[in-house]
């Protein structure tokens, strides 16, 4: 987090790890194509000629508070391909909140488990703790054959504090329902860190409301967590 | 690792807030407003957010703003106006207002800033990603409608020439509003693409740099550990010639008792032994005396990767040292049945060497030869007279050549067998016993020598050691360097 206070701007960082081909991209583009221009940068993607990110893909999304604070989420994507360590640490830098972009399929879970212990490697190289850094899971690529049972899914989330959700990114599902979750978590975090509800008036149901504000959530289960979130805020 | 690595550089790129330099290439921008400019005939200049100019054309202004300014009242207002248009706040505030044009019209923020003179700027901020990167200014332009000149200026310049000023007036581009803030909007599209282009390249760039610089991070970090586990490998090596010598020592002295007491048994100094006594007691000298000679390899050539061999040359009959090899190790040959031919030249060969070091490379020669030799086959051993030696760069010298007709050696492990420790068969069912030393102390002696050693074999056949020793070795070559650890030629310091 970067908060300035003399130029009035807030900055979180969010970054969507995982195996390459998991699907990192395919969410940043959704996130993207239902955002309004005006409250969101160009998608700035690198690829190869085989449709692989390079080095990172990177989407600003902004708004400004009631308290004339600007407020941008950069949501960025690592490389997923091993060579690319160093850009992925790189990436990772100062990272507020992760989604790790999981592959569902059964196949895929050495990947997925190396992806994971790379994240926590990487982070301990960066100075973050990971016990502090949030996470949250995205178990993608859901309509895949092979892909692990719901059942399957409620064992990952026994075992271990990440909230999980299931996804088809390329069809949009749980890809707005994954960036709530994990800017819920960060704005959290921030709000320990720096007394975001007492110093700026952003609450958490305030901040997550803005986010989505020029986001198309139809379709989706932000619409109603959103609501929910207001109806419990005192 | 990470308390090893140096630090890394305080911030990455992506969590530095870019300026509008960063993003353009200056050049091309410059380039491109000049022709935006010239083109539309107005004026462009582009600011950053901290007020440096990026880029500032003039068209057509200079004449009547330099003759306004040659007023002291104009040059005041002057230079409020500019200040107003560069550093003013992008807002319909402090004298500016929106802009006339039909509605619709997508205004990015822009605003219309009137000049007391009449003329008008229009000044469009530049966003990127919520953030304020810096400002357009377009003009200054004469509004189409405009006709005589306004007081604003009149009044304040007393003494002005109209007609003058009006002539300066008509080289100014006259337009409508809406027409100068369109053609604006397309330029800020245009910066717009450029500046997307520009952050891909520049960030892409920076981040490749970063990620290149933390590679390497990486591997100065393995670097040192492997440099570290380097020296420890070294100091157990050093540790390890040091432990077998200190342990060769301290077998050794209770071995020569045991020998000793065994000699004297056998010798009946304390009484007579029945013969199954005598059998025993010479048994145990036998395998006394392999022990020992098994232990003093392990400490010569401890010794000698401890680089603690010291050679003293002397004037030596070869072929007496030959000679004297050869009846230590007769009793082993006759014991297999072995034939043992010997070839020496006529006249003496008379050598600088160490007597000792130069038998004990022939024993060791022989006893391999013997030992890998089974029954009934034979065993040559010949010297050369002193001649010129190929080996030895043309130098005077002579050769000894021990050959068998033994198991042989295959040829991939023809190399391997002068190694420390190395026997072809290493399995602990292996037919013949040994250290695996005799070898590797014989190439440590002769090189200490300057001599050379090679062996050619052939497996089922036999084996044939060729030992090529100069008549007058090098004068010091007193210690012999340990064996090199990487086998790579040392390069010495040179400045």
């Amino acid at each position: 987090m970067q908060l300035n206070h003399a130029q009035r701007e807030l900055t979180v960082k969010v970054v969507y790890y995982g195996p390459g081909l998991s699907g990192k991209t395919t969410n940043l583009q959704l996130i993207h194509a239902r955002t309004q221009t005006e409250g969101r940068g160009k998608l700035l993607t690198v690829e190869t000629h085989d449709d692989r990110t390079l080095f990172f893909d990177l989407l600003p999304v902004f708004f400004q508070t009631k308290g004339g604070y600007t407020v941008k989420v950069k949501l960025f994507t690592v490389p997923g391909q091993v060579i690319h360590n160093a850009t992925r640490r790189v990436v990772l830098q100062n990272a507020d909140a992760v989604a790790f972009i999981a592959d569902s399929r059964r196949s895929a879970n050495q990947d997925n488990n190396a992806y994971w212990a790379n994240l926590h490697e990487n982070m301990r190289e960066n100075g973050l703790d990971a016990a502090q850094v949030p996470i949250v899971i995205q178990f993608n690529k859901r309509d895949l054959p092979d892909t692990k049972t719901e059942e399957e899914l409620q064992e990952t989330r026994t075992r271990g504090r990440e909230p999980v959700i299931g996804a088809v990114a390329i069809r949009g599902e749980g890809v707005l329902e994954t960036l709530f979750a994990v800017i819920q978590l960060a704005y959290r975090k921030m709000d320990e860190q720096a007394g975001l509800a007492r110093n700026l008036g952003l609450s958490e149901a305030g901040f997550l409301a803005q986010v989505f504000d020029r986001i198309d959530t139809s379709g989706t289960q932000v619409a109603g967590w959103l609501e929910q979130l207001q109806k419990e805020e005192p | 690792m990470s308390a090893e690595a140096p630090p890394r550089p305080p911030e990455s790129v992506l969590q530095r807030r870019l300026a509008l330099s960063d993003l353009l290439d200056l050049q091309t921008f410059g380039e491109l407003a000049k022709g935006f400019a010239e083109l539309y005939k107005v004026g462009v200049k582009v600011f950053d957010e901290k007020g440096n100019r990026l880029a500032d054309i003039k068209v057509g202004n200079g004449d009547f703003c330099g003759y306004v300014f040659s007023f002291a009242e104009g040059r005041r207002c002057c230079t409020a106006t500019v200040a107003r248009v560069k550093e003013g706040p992008v807002g319909p505030v402090q004298n500016a207002r929106a802009p006339q044009v039909p509605p619709g019209l997508p205004l990015r923020g822009m605003v219309t800033v009137p000049c007391f003179t009449g003329l008008r700027y229009l000044v469009l901020p530049i966003l990127w990603e919520g953030d304020t990167l810096g400002r357009v200014v377009f003009g200054p332009f004469t509004p189409e409608e405009m006709g005589d000149l306004p007081p604003s200026l009149t009044d304040l310049t007393p003494g002005i020439d109209i007609a003058l000023a009006q002539g300066h007036l008509a080289k100014i581009r006259r337009a409508p509003e809406q027409t100068v803030a369109k053609v604006m909007l397309h330029f800020a599209q245009l910066l717009e693409a450029l500046v997307a282009a520009g952050q891909k390249t520049y960030l892409t760039s920076q981040v490749h740099i970063e990620a290149t610089l933390e590679s390497n991070r990486d591997l100065e970090a393995q670097n040192r550990k492997l440099e570290a586990l380097n020296i420890r490998l070294k100091e157990m090596d050093r540790l390890k010639s040091s432990f077998l010598a200190t342990v060769s020592h301290e077998l050794r002295t209770p071995l020569t008792s045991i020998i000793g007491y065994s000699e004297m048994l056998s010798e009946g100094l304390v009484g007579p032994l029945n013969p199954e006594q005598t059998d025993y007691v010479r048994t145990i000298m036998d395998k006394g005396d392999t022990l020992l000679k098994l232990i003093s390899s392990i400490l010569d050539i401890s010794q000698i990767e401890a680089g603690k061999v010291r050679l003293t040359f002397d004037g030596v009959l070869v072929s007496d040292v030959v000679t004297s090899a050869l009846s230590s190790i007769k009793p082993q040959a006759q014991k297999k049945g072995l034939m043992v031919d010997t070839k020496l030249p006529p006249r003496a060969v008379e050598a600088r060497a160490d007597r000792e070091k130069l038998r004990q490379v022939v024993v060791n020669l022989l006893s391999n030869a013997v030992k890998f030799t089974p029954k009934g086959g034979w065993v040559q051993v010949v010297l050369t007279d002193l001649q010129p030696q190929l080996e030895l760069g043309g130098a005077s010298g002579y050769r000894i050549v021990v050959q068998d007709s033994g198991v042989g050696i295959p040829a991939d492990q023809q190399d391997k067998v002068f190694q420390s420790f190395y026997q072809v068969d290493n399995s602990s069912t292996r037919e013949f016993g040994g250290a695996g030393l005799g070898l590797a102390i014989v190439k440590s002696y002769v090189e200490g020598h300057s001599g050379v050693v090679r062996v050619t074999s052939e497996v089922g056949r036999g084996s044939r050691f060729e030992v090529v020793l100069p008549a007058k070795p090098p004068a010091p070559g007193s210690v012999i360097p340990p064996p090199a650890s990487d086998g790579g030629a040392q390069v010495q310091d040179r400045f």
